[in-house]
């Protein structure tokens, strides 16, 4: 289905999924400066787009004091939390479906009453503490839904744009449990078949505790890195044997 | 059908944009504004004139659009703005007014077919999750030739 509506969208922050306490986000915006390029002997007004402005807009919620619950992990603002807006297409969000994700500044935590006792906390714009502030786009694709994963990843990828791609690109990840460490890494290929599968280079999160809820957005080492065609995600066990994470990647364009 | 005359409503209007790979495609929409062109009015009226007097200088187009979010492939909003937002290379723009039936060449459309110097940029794109709707802003760029109203489909 390629259309679809707000019941199938999944909020992940820092780990933790907030998708049971949210009730809105948004809008998920990407909006350039136009700088005015027009001259005296222009037939018409032009403009160049100048610096991105990336928004997750605010999130919307109910309050909900549990232990992974939105006031427990979103009650002290002034912090960068990543955040991946994961769109599933009239269905729960799927491998290939279309994700948005930054790191972003939270300025605030507000609660408010109206029957039910709500909080709102606004991401209005990107951090610049983030490690990606190099790319400008937030629009990637899922990899790897919010899943337990217990083997490694045999099975072919996702064509995310229909040609490899010279510039880089940056991979994003939420961890919401495991039971010990693990290596989350994103692989490409030329042709979609699991043995000409390789490590993108730079894309991987190294040896992480994944008994703690942690998320972040990896680059490729370059920002001139070659991305083949098809993508695909990648875990290596450590001490772990189950880990619950989601992934996606941000492919450059230019 | 060949090419018809009179009134019309928006389900036979559509909207064409390049995609990053340069085919024209036509995304779905349910609002497109600012088709045409506004000229700036200069004002140069003098204390003598009796009644207050203008001259146009450049004309600006600016063209919003909005519609459900779409990942159809080749052809969905997402799959198509997406990948041209922030872009500098001049897209083909058309809108294609069909008047009582789908557009065919004859009848009504406003857009530039794009060259090295000609043509639109998308400088905005914005997903309303909790609506299933997308944004997108159209400037055009630096040096372009202006977009016109014509009865042949842009390239």
């Amino acid at each position: 289905m390629p259309r679809t509506n707000n019941k199938w969208t999944r909020v992940y922050i820092g780990g933790y999924d907030l998708s049971g306490n949210a009730r809105q986000i948004g809008p998920l915006a990407l909006t350039y400066d136009e700088a005015d390029m027009t001259t005296l002997a222009d037939e018409v007004k032009c403009v160049l787009p100048a610096h991105a402005q990336v928004s997750l807009g605010t999130l919307n919620a109910v309050l909900d004091n549990s232990t992974s619950g939105i006031h427990t992990v979103l009650s002290s603002p002034g912090q960068m939390q990543c955040v991946m807006v994961a769109i599933g297409m009239a269905a729960e969000p799927a491998q290939g479906n279309p994700v948005f994700v930054g790191e972003f500044e939270q300025s605030g935590y507000n609660s408010e009453q109206s029957g039910g006792v709500y909080v709102s906390a606004p991401f209005e714009s990107s951090s610049v503490r983030g490690n990606v502030v190099e790319y400008e786009n937030p629009f990637g694709v899922l990899l790897r839904p919010k899943t337990a994963t217990t083997a490694t990843n045999n099975a072919t990828g996702v064509d995310d744009y229909g040609a490899a791609t010279s510039f880089g690109g940056y991979m994003t990840y939420q961890v919401f449990a495991g039971n010990g460490t693990a290596t989350i890494k994103v692989q490409h290929a030329s042709t979609n078949t699991d043995a000409s599968f390789a490590d993108l280079s730079g894309c991987t999160t190294g040896v992480i505790n994944c008994s703690t809820p942690s998320a972040g957005c990896i680059a490729t080492t370059l920002r001139t890195t070659t991305v083949n065609r098809y993508i695909r995600w990648q875990i290596v066990f450590g001490t772990a044997t189950s880990v619950t994470f989601a992934l996606g990647f941000h492919r450059a364009l230019r | 059908m060949a090419a018809q005359t009179g009134r019309t409503t928006q389900k036979w209007v559509s909207f064409y944009v390049k995609d990053s790979g340069g085919t024209l495609r036509n995304i779905p929409v349910d609002s497109i504004n600012g088709v045409g062109l506004t000229y700036d009015e200069v004002e140069l009226t003098a204390f003598t004139d009796a009644i207050k007097g203008v001259l146009p200088a450049h004309p600006d187009c600016t063209i919003t659009i909005t519609g459900p979010f779409d990942t159809t492939a080749l052809t969905g909003s997402h799959t198509v703005l997406s990948g041209i937002v922030g872009g500098t290379t001049p897209l083909s723009l058309d809108v294609r007014v069909g008047i009582r039936h789908d557009w065919e060449s004859g009848e009504p459309q406003f857009g530039i077919t794009s060259s090295a110097t000609n043509g639109f940029l998308c400088t905005e794109y914005q997903v309303d999750v909790n609506a299933g709707k997308y944004s997108a802003k159209f400037r055009l760029a630096p040096g372009s030739a202006a977009p016109a109203w014509g009865t042949t489909a842009e390239t």
